[in-house]
């Protein structure tokens, strides 16, 4: 499984990079931690000619919070995220899911924007996008644009990206402190068959005032249950509210069914993890 | 710093091997590099079944750095067509070629194969290729490959059955008369590979001036290959050396002679330079080969009691497409010789029907007749449901004692010091049993799903030479060569060639307690055909411990022999050493060298037993599985090194609980292959795993020598084991197991959680 | 175009210059660049684990890292773990523990659990399982490998 051969470019500056994006539009792949993209090229399922390695470049690898969002880097690593101290203050679902985010040795390169690039829709870190209402900040050429999470993730392994553009940071905004937030998955070999993100946060006559509940491994991108939020609102959060949220939203899923797993499986994995998200983002929040 | 620890034999003494492997000194396949080494990369087929139309390699051979493309006509009187027929009466074996010439059979049957200067560039020119398919229907089950009017694998043959025999013994019809039951049970195992962490591989290098081969290859017989080559390339068996060093696990398979060897043996010929072949994961995954994929029918004829006075066994077998070297026939057998294991049975019917498809080869996989303990487990675990009795007291109803041994198997197969009912016994006590099904009255009455498992077997480690004449293969003599060397030490040649079982060690520690000196003081060698007597077989079927090691104390009883002739041990070895190569005469030489052979003896070291027992819980929720408990009681005899014989038992059933829970080798409904990745042929982890408790009855027994093998018996009971502790954990459901994998979805189907959806794996 | 480049990578500390393809991966150019074949490839998409090495000090899947992106980088290979002659105690402690069989998966399993001992010296034994569950063994069954990584801990903290 060697890879095919692809022209390999190294730009030190992000101007170099978006300028080689740019000319190659979809003859090009963006490098960055490599754990999606080169297994791919070895496999040979894509055979791109040219390789846009953007390591080199600087000002991509910071976590920076300024009023209220966070900016991920492109090239922050997803083990350089999961111990920051400073996103799991301002965004800990982040960090509740990146544990889940493969291998220690995959997130010592593994990006955030990376994953999100990659959009397989079983990984964890779209499906927190999502929940946290994030935006991807794109550059073609000089021009930047922001795209919100939930419109960046378009089918499985695509996204919104166009050819020749890059992601250069994930902006969330800085959760509220009174939030509680889970991550749930259930894995079937390396990675996750099915995940869930819930956050809860509550009033102080102990309502829900905000409700997030996405699913990833059960469509073809993170799946929004906002229905399931809107029955939520304004509730306490019992058993047979959260059973009854659950339910409504794994209705109408449409999950794949494969060697690893059927698609009611899925579907039924999808509504017990929502259940136990949801109580336990319940638990772990402290109303303000 | 290496601590002091003993190293006797009964010990368990730290491994020779592991400073080299530990600090990457090991040599593999892929570490050997040759001056001028070329690569290879096969062209497989992409579908199950197709024939090749039009198959145009020019345009890969003019690419820079490509040596040579060759295809099934290239090699045509190069090499031999493949056929390996054993006479076994009814028995149909196609011949074929190396390379496929006519029709692809099967995803990944190589039609070609590139050579250059590195794999990356062959792989780029296997994109070169052109192919032309003209695709055929194709049959993956084995009720499709016998339908009315079924494509034929192999148009030859006229039919797709490769094998149908039924064997009876004893008055059936008689004892189904008299039977209170008959109880039917239906088993069936789905398709799984080995999938050792090494994958297959080769370099052969063939020196056009001197006309000598030599290889390096993953495969743990080295003579087998050195013999399959030299008679596939019509090469002179002198001029064909194999050297081995390191293997990265085996489990069965690389103790055969596939086809890509042959490929690259003639490449090297056709190129005069060395040509190596690296199989990548995804060839090991789809192309190597598969196992198990049997189904049975078997009805029990029974007492009230749970006394079985018969059974009618019918099992099928999915063959796949290419008979690989160990014929299939010979799979049925061994399963048909050992089902009964130490029950009490001597009327039996074995109806066997084994079937091609277009699946890839059938290989041999860590106990190949593994299932024979899957099914008898499950006959006892149903016989003990239908009747209301305890699956313990089922077992014991029908468990042959030692008085009752030696006994005979009605197909003429010896039992005998065969501790079956001693295992159960002690596995019981040691649970305490009892208590464990209070336990699970008290998990049932809060709703819990608990189960409590148990699986007894006997296995051949080796078995005598009957059962060997049973499943139609002659055992032959091991041979073991001692040298007393210069120094005073000794070198032992062993033609045992391990892949993770440590003989390097094991030979060492029964070499040096033979001889009484210190176990460093034996120096161990192996691997390399032009030093190792010869020895088809290699190492496999749980032999070495009894006749590797056996052959290992015929020499070491010889070299004493002959030491005590020169006045040993009166006169130190050493002394002995510095006067027999101080003269120099090679006839003296001759003297302290010897050559010995452990015959397979008709009464000793026989057979092995165990007794796995195991508590699950299955979560309602989500269909896993949890092992709660794990124990192992078993006796193989004297232990050479106990760690050693451990570390067998939990590789093996680790291996159990991934064809029970999580491995498929699974074709769709076109031939496709589902599971060419790590993402999709889901191998156990350190967290799957239990905490498992091993206890050793090391029973004495009259033999001089009482090892026996072990290397296969995790893997043997493991699956039936679980299976009837997840069966257990179910029955307030009325669940019947019926077979494997029992993934998480499959639970839920089963227990009415989940409609039955499942995407159709075949 | 895909002509090659120039790398100097630190292996074991050791500067190594190659030449190589943009595709080669840090694996193969481990393995046969510079001729350390300690450093196994088993499965070439991430899971096995079998291919781990240090880069600048983390556990990295090498056959997931182009060499061309380790240049200027401090490799460290199962070649480079103990002094020479020696054993580093996770090294100790697999031989003590009988935790390898085969040895084709023990060098990645090796570095995975030096970089983990790195960054918890005093795991618990779920963290331990946890821990080994990152990389495949086909042998052992895994027991002796986490005993091992517990093994390893407790000496290092005792100074061994």
């Amino acid at each position: 499984m060697k890879l095919g051969r692809f022209a390999y470019h190294a730009p030190a500056t992000l101007d170099e990079a978006t300028e080689i994006l740019e000319e190659k539009g979809s003859d090009a792949a963006v490098l960055a931690g490599g754990q999606s993209l080169v297994p791919v090229l070895a496999m040979r399922i894509a055979q791109p000619e040219h390789v846009v390695d953007i390591n080199r470049v600087h000002g991509l690898d910071a976590i920076e919070r300024t009023n209220g969002t966070v900016s991920i880097g492109a090239l922050v690593r997803q083990q350089q995220a999961l111990v920051s101290a400073e996103l799991r203050a301002a965004c800990p679902l982040v960090c509740e899911a990146l544990p889940h985010v493969g291998l220690r040795e995959t997130r010592s390169r593994g990006t955030v924007v990376g994953s999100l690039t990659h959009a397989d829709p079983a990984a964890e870190l779209p499906a927190v996008a999502v929940a946290l209402d994030g935006e991807l900040e794109l550059r073609h050429g000089g021009e930047t644009r922001v795209v919100s999470a939930e419109e960046f993730f378009v089918a499985p392994f695509m996204t919104a990206k166009a050819p020749g553009e890059l992601a250069v940071a994930l902006r969330l905004p800085v959760s509220s402190p009174g939030a509680g937030w889970s991550f749930l998955e259930l894995e079937r070999g390396p990675f996750a068959l099915v995940a869930v993100a819930a956050g809860i946060e509550l009033d102080d006559g102990g309502r829900i005032a905000d409700a997030r509940l996405v699913f990833a491994g059960v469509g073809p991108g993170p799946v929004r249950a906002r229905e399931a939020e809107g029955l939520l609102l304004g509730a306490e959060p019992g058993e047979a509210v959260i059973a009854e949220a659950a339910e409504i939203a794994v209705r109408g899923l449409e999950p794949v069914s494969d060697v690893l797993a059927s698609a009611s499986y899925r579907r039924h994995v999808a509504r017990e993890l929502a259940k136990d998200a949801l109580a336990q983002a319940a638990r772990s929040g402290s109303p303000e | 710093m290496i601590a002091e620890t003993p190293s006797g034999l009964g010990t368990s003494a730290p491994r020779r091997e592991d400073v080299r492997l530990l600090t990457g000194r090991g040599r593999f396949v892929d570490d050997v590099h040759l001056p001028n080494m070329l690569h290879a990369a096969f062209l497989r087929s992409p579908l199950a079944s197709a024939r090749i139309a039009r198959l145009d390699v020019s345009a890969a051979q003019r690419l820079d750095g490509v040596r040579a493309v060759y295809t099934a006509a290239d090699l045509e009187g190069l090499v031999k067509p493949i056929h390996f027929d054993a006479g076994i009466e009814g028995h149909k074996v196609p011949p074929y070629t190396a390379l496929t010439g006519d029709k692809a059979r099967y995803v990944g049957d190589p039609i070609a194969v590139v050579v250059a200067d590195d794999r990356a560039l062959a792989e780029d020119a296997l994109a070169a290729i052109e192919v032309e398919w003209e695709e055929l229907p194709a049959v993956l089950t084995v009720e499709q490959a016998t339908a009315q009017n079924a494509p034929l694998v192999f148009d030859e043959l006229g039919d797709n059955v490769i094998y149908h025999a039924l064997h009876e013994y004893g008055d059936l019809d008689g004892a189904f008369a008299r039977a209170d039951r008959v109880i039917s049970v239906p088993v069936r195992q789905a398709r799984v590979t080995s999938s050792a962490m090494e994958t297959r591989g080769i370099v052969v290098d063939f020196d056009p001036v001197d006309g000598e081969i030599t290889c390096y290859a993953s495969s743990k017989a080295p003579h087998m290959l050195r013999g399959r080559i030299a008679e596939h390339l019509g090469h002179d068996l002198h001029r064909v050396r194999v050297i081995i060093r390191d293997v990265g696990g085996a489990f069965g398979g690389k103790g055969a002679v596939w086809r890509e060897d042959l490929v690259i043996a003639a490449a090297s010929k056709l190129l005069g330079r060395p040509v190596k072949w690296i199989e990548d994961r995804s060839e090991n995954l789809t192309a190597f080969g598969g196992a198990r994929d049997q189904g049975f029918q078997v009805e029990a004829a029974v007492l009230e009691d749970g006394t079985i006075l018969a059974l009618r066994v019918s099992m099928w077998m999915n063959h796949g497409a290419y008979p690989g070297m160990w014929l299939t026939p010979m799979f049925a057998a061994l399963v048909r010789a050992t089902i009964l294991s130490q029950l009490r049975i001597d009327t039996f019917s074995f109806e066997t029907l084994i079937v091609a498809t277009n699946k890839n080869t059938y290989i041999s996989y860590r106990g190949p007749g593994s299932v024979e303990t899957l099914v008898r487990e499950r006959v006892l675990d149903t016989i003990a449901a239908e009747l209301g009795l305890d699956p313990v007291e089922v077992r014991r109803r029908n468990l042959l004692t030692v008085e009752e041994q030696p006994w005979q198997m009605p197909m003429g197969v010896t039992v005998h010091r065969a501790h079956a009912r001693e295992t159960l016994e002690s596995a019981v006590e040691l649970a305490d049993y009892a208590a464990l099904r209070e336990e699970q009255a008290r998990a049932r009455a809060e709703g819990r799903l608990v189960g409590i498992g148990v699986a007894t077997s006997i296995q051949p480690c080796p078995g005598f030479p009957d059962w060997w004449e049973a499943i139609g293969y002659k055992t032959e003599a091991a041979p073991a060569r001692l040298r007393l060397e210069p120094d005073g030490r000794v070198t032992l040649v062993t033609s045992e060639m391990p892949t993770g079982q440590g003989h390097e060690t094991t030979l060492a520690q029964v070499a040096a307690d033979q001889l009484g000196v210190p176990f460093e003081h034996v120096r161990v060698v192996l691997g390399d055909t032009n030093t190792t007597p010869f020895y088809y077989f290699g190492t496999g079927a749980s032999r070495s411990s009894n006749m590797g090691a056996g052959a290992v104390i015929a020499a070491a009883h010889e070299l004493k022999r002959r030491l005590v002739e020169l006045a040993w041990p009166q006169r130190s070895l050493e002394e002995i050493a510095r006067s027999v190569y101080g003269r120099g005469d090679a006839r003296e030489l001759e003297a302290v060298d010897v050559l010995a052979y452990y015959e397979p003896h008709a009464t000793e070291g026989g057979w092995a037993a165990s007794t796995h027992l195991c508590v699950v819980e299955v979560d309602p929720r989500f269909g896993t599985v949890a092992i709660r408990r794990y124990l192992v009681a078993e006796d193989c005899g004297t232990m050479i090194n106990p760690a050693i014989v451990e570390g067998q038992i939990l590789g093996g059933i680790a291996q159990g609980i991934g064809v029970t829970l999580l491995e498929q080798a699974g074709y769709d409904e076109e031939g496709q292959y589902l599971a060419g990745s790590y993402l999709t042929y889901v191998l156990p982890k350190a967290d799957d795993m239990p905490e498992i408790e091993i206890h050793h009855l090391e029973l004495p027994t009259d033999e001089a020598f009482s090892a026996r093998g072990i290397g296969e018996s995790g893997m043997v009971m493991a699956p039936a084991a679980l299976a009837n502790a997840i069966e257990d954990a179910l029955r307030p459901l009325g669940v019947r197991v019926t077979e494997l994998p029992l993934t998480p979805t499959r639970l839920l189907e089963l227990m009415g959680v989940l409609p039955e959806d499942s995407l159709t794996v075949l | 175009m895909s002509e090659r480049r120039h790398v100097r990578v630190g292996v074991n500390g050791v500067p190594r210059d190659g030449l190589v393809e943009p595709r080669r991966t840090l694996a193969d150019f481990l393995r046969h660049d510079v001729g350390l074949t300690g450093t196994h490839v088993a499965c070439e998409h991430g899971v096995c684990g079998a291919c781990t090495v240090l880069v600048d000090g983390e556990p990295v899947r090498s056959c997931l890292m182009l060499a061309v992106q380790s240049d200027g980088a401090e490799v460290t290979t199962i070649e480079g773990v103990a002094p020479e002659g020696g054993l580093h105690p996770l090294q100790q402690a697999f031989r003590d523990c009988h935790a390898f069989q085969c040895g084709f998966c023990t060098p990645g399993f090796v570095i995975s659990g030096i970089a983990f001992l790195n960054e918890h010296p005093s795991p618990t034994h779920e963290e331990a399982r946890h821990a080994a569950s990152s990389n495949l063994c086909r042998c052992s069954g895994y027991a002796g490998i986490v005993e091992a990584l517990e093994l390893a801990a407790a000496r290092m903290k005792d100074g061994a």
